[in-house]
């Protein structure tokens, strides 16, 4: 029966692809992979729909969550595989399901693979380390050959990356998630030194399955055509927390805030790849503590100066004394 | 008049190759016609065939695969030799600057047309090797130091060890088949796999690019190195290519191409026409084939023309990498 359906939309499918391109497609009913007619440019991306089709089939295989889905033309291909796989990726992709044509569909795809395939590889990652080897790995999960992991010029930097945008994203959600919260009324909103606290304790969280292998990846963030993105992705994580913290400065309070955040969250980051304590306890005893000294700096920097125009006032005010006292501010 | 010009300057070119003893009889075409010499050829552009080049000569395109065989026949045996000659050494970092992009993993299945005298594909198995054995030394490392889980592991399945490949060894090797249309070619290169210790994952198999005697979807990486411009419908072997890759799988092509620098083509071009058909009389004692050899280079499409015929074919992600500045080009696709 789920056959039966299967190959009914298979053929819808085709019908659709064919009428979107040229005039009504031949009455075989079988999916034919093998016969491609001579070589038109219109065939090479109806035979590139029939390969994305046939890896959708596959997919379709080994999923089961495709019941009442509706097969709109030509789009079937990029979103039915997308969506078996949104739980892996967070780039669920579901805004390119309303896109009709095939061009820029196609365009999205390749994107769209290639973040399905870097989801994939992550499990290969605690036994192959960060490497090629494991972005091949991912893609031969996905039925694709291993040599489409050279679609990535940057190897392990382009899953290191990915990895790293996919957490930042993920906390991103969660803190959105929990503003709303705030908003609706459902929760309290914190102080700023425990949301700081939680934030990054979620986010390095994150790095607890990889935890093994992390070094390497950081040391593969440190390489030189891998610093811009990755300076890059740790701005807009730290930009993130502090926004959702309610800082809406806009002097040089900025850039301390978030160069504090930046040392905290590098620092704890650290201490977390040496940490052996059950449930890395001492990293977020760590974290608390450096949390707390920021906000003590803080506390105290404007005690300081507060204080200090305070003492200048008095000093102002002692030197008008003396002045009037030995009559040198008289008017003569 | 077109006619006569052409006859005319068949007579010329025919006159320039009396040194080319042809036995007619001995040539078999892979198509199985029979080669008619060339005085019964004066009129066969009247009868509407295409003509395409032949280096700066235009010849039919039926004709061309024949003259390619013979080039290919008479050098194979100073092939190699050539090969260092006229680039001084430099062709072994191009074919390993190829090996290197492509990054094969162990169990990868490659397919090398125009392969030859192997070259690419001897690089191929070893790069696999080394590849294992990094594999075997970094899980005997992690082994060295094992983390409390690791040992728990080991304790309750002692039987299933990974790196083991006593069990799965020829599938995690890498397998090579070299495919040539020339079988003098292969021949040389089957002598230096016999000479070399390679192992087994190596065939040889005599095939047109045009039509490959290989069902579809069966390799992981299709390479063509220095022989697409050989080919006379560059098109047909692109698609070839596509139609025997798996899902997934790359084409690469390392050839000749176009150099940017002008400086560098002036002396480029100087040295292609001027020495290395000197090099092809002194040591294959050849002129005529290296003659053709230069004049295929500049026949061949630039970089970008090629990035486009090979994304017509329906390779997707493709991009060109120069190497010497141009001198040769590395193209990839990915069929996907």
């Amino acid at each position: 029966m789920a056959a039966l359906l299967r190959a009914v939309r298979a053929g819808r499918a085709l019908r659709g692809l064919g009428s979107s391109k040229y005039g009504p497609p031949p009455a075989a009913a079988s999916f034919d992979l093998v016969a491609a007619p001579a070589a038109k440019p219109e065939c090479v991306s109806v035979k590139r729909g029939f390969r994305c089709a046939a890896l959708m089939l596959q997919d379709e295989s080994k999923s089961n969550k495709h019941v009442g889905q509706d097969p709109t033309a030509g789009t079937t291909q990029g979103e039915s595989t997308s969506n078996t796989h949104a739980d892996e990726s967070t780039r669920a992709n579901s805004s390119f399901q309303d896109e009709s044509e095939e061009q820029g569909e196609e365009y999205e795809t390749e994107e769209q693979l290639q973040g399905r395939i870097l989801a994939a590889a992550l499990e290969f990652v605690p036994q192959h380390g960060w490497t090629a080897e494991a972005i091949a790995a991912g893609a031969e999960t996905l039925g694709l050959s291993s040599a489409s992991a050279g679609m990535f010029n940057n190897g392990a930097g382009d899953l290191v990356l990915h990895f790293v945008a996919q957490c930042n994203s993920q906390l991103a959600d969660i803190l959105a998630e929990q503003h709303k919260q705030v908003q609706l009324g459902q929760a309290e909103p914190k102080k700023t030194a425990d949301f700081l606290r939680d934030a990054v304790e979620t986010r390095l969280r994150m790095h607890v399955p990889y935890i093994e292998t992390w070094p390497q990846a950081m040391s593969i963030l440190l390489l030189p055509h891998n610093i811009p993105e990755a300076l890059k992705h740790l701005s807009t994580l730290v930009d993130d927390i502090w926004y959702y913290a309610g800082d809406r400065s806009t002097d040089m309070n900025w850039y301390r805030k978030r160069a504090a955040l930046t040392g905290i969250y590098n620092t704890t980051e650290l201490v977390m790849l040496q940490d052996s304590s059950p449930d890395f306890q001492d990293t977020w005893i760590f974290l608390d503590n450096r949390i707390q000294d920021a906000v003590n700096m803080a506390t105290s920097a404007k005690q300081l100066q507060s204080t200090g125009e305070a003492v200048v006032q008095g000093l102002m005010g002692a030197a008008l004394t003396l002045k009037n006292l030995s009559g040198m501010n008289q008017r003569r | 008049m077109a006619a006569s010009v052409r006859t005319l300057f068949r007579r010329v070119v025919r006159r320039t190759y009396a040194g080319v003893s042809v036995p007619a009889a001995a040539v078999s075409l892979p198509s199985g016609r029979r080669w008619t010499p060339p005085s019964c050829r004066r009129f066969s552009h009247e009868t509407g065939e295409k003509n395409t080049h032949f280096g700066f000569e235009s010849v039919p395109e039926a004709e061309k695969a024949t003259r390619v065989y013979q080039v290919f026949e008479n050098v194979a045996q100073k092939y190699d030799i050539m090969n260092d000659a006229m680039s001084l050494g430099i062709h072994r970092l191009w074919k390993d600057a190829l090996l290197h992009a492509m990054h094969p993993q162990p169990g990868t299945r490659l397919l090398d047309v125009a392969g030859g005298t192997g070259d690419i594909a001897f690089r191929f198995l070893d790069y696999i090797r080394s590849q294992k054995e990094r594999q075997k030394r970094r899980v005997a490392r992690s082994m060295q130091t094992p983390s409390w889980r690791d040992i728990s592991d080991d304790y309750s399945d002692k039987d299933n060890r990974e790196w083991g490949d006593a069990a799965g060894g020829g599938s995690q090797d890498g397998r090579a088949v070299v495919c040539d249309i020339n079988k003098e070619m292969l021949k040389v290169g089957k002598e230096k796999a016999d000479n070399m210790v390679v192992g087994d994952g190596l065939s040889w198999v005599v095939g047109d690019a045009e039509e490959l005697p290989f069902a579809d979807n069966q390799f992981d990486v299709y390479t063509i190195a220095f022989g697409i411009r050989n080919v006379t419908h560059v098109e047909q072997a692109l698609q070839e290519a596509l139609r025997v890759l798996k899902p997934g799988g790359r084409f690469m092509c390392l050839e000749f191409s176009k150099v940017t620098n002008p400086v560098l083509a002036r002396l480029y071009d100087a040295y292609s026409f001027q020495v290395i058909p000197v090099l092809g009389e002194v040591i294959a004692g050849d002129w005529k084939s290296y003659q053709y050899l230069v004049e295929s280079i500049r026949k061949f499409p630039a970089q970008e023309e090629f990035t486009h015929m090979i994304e017509e074919a329906g390779f997707d992600c493709v991009r060109y990498d120069n190497l010497t500045g141009g001198v040769v080009s590395l193209h990839s696709g990915f069929k996907l």
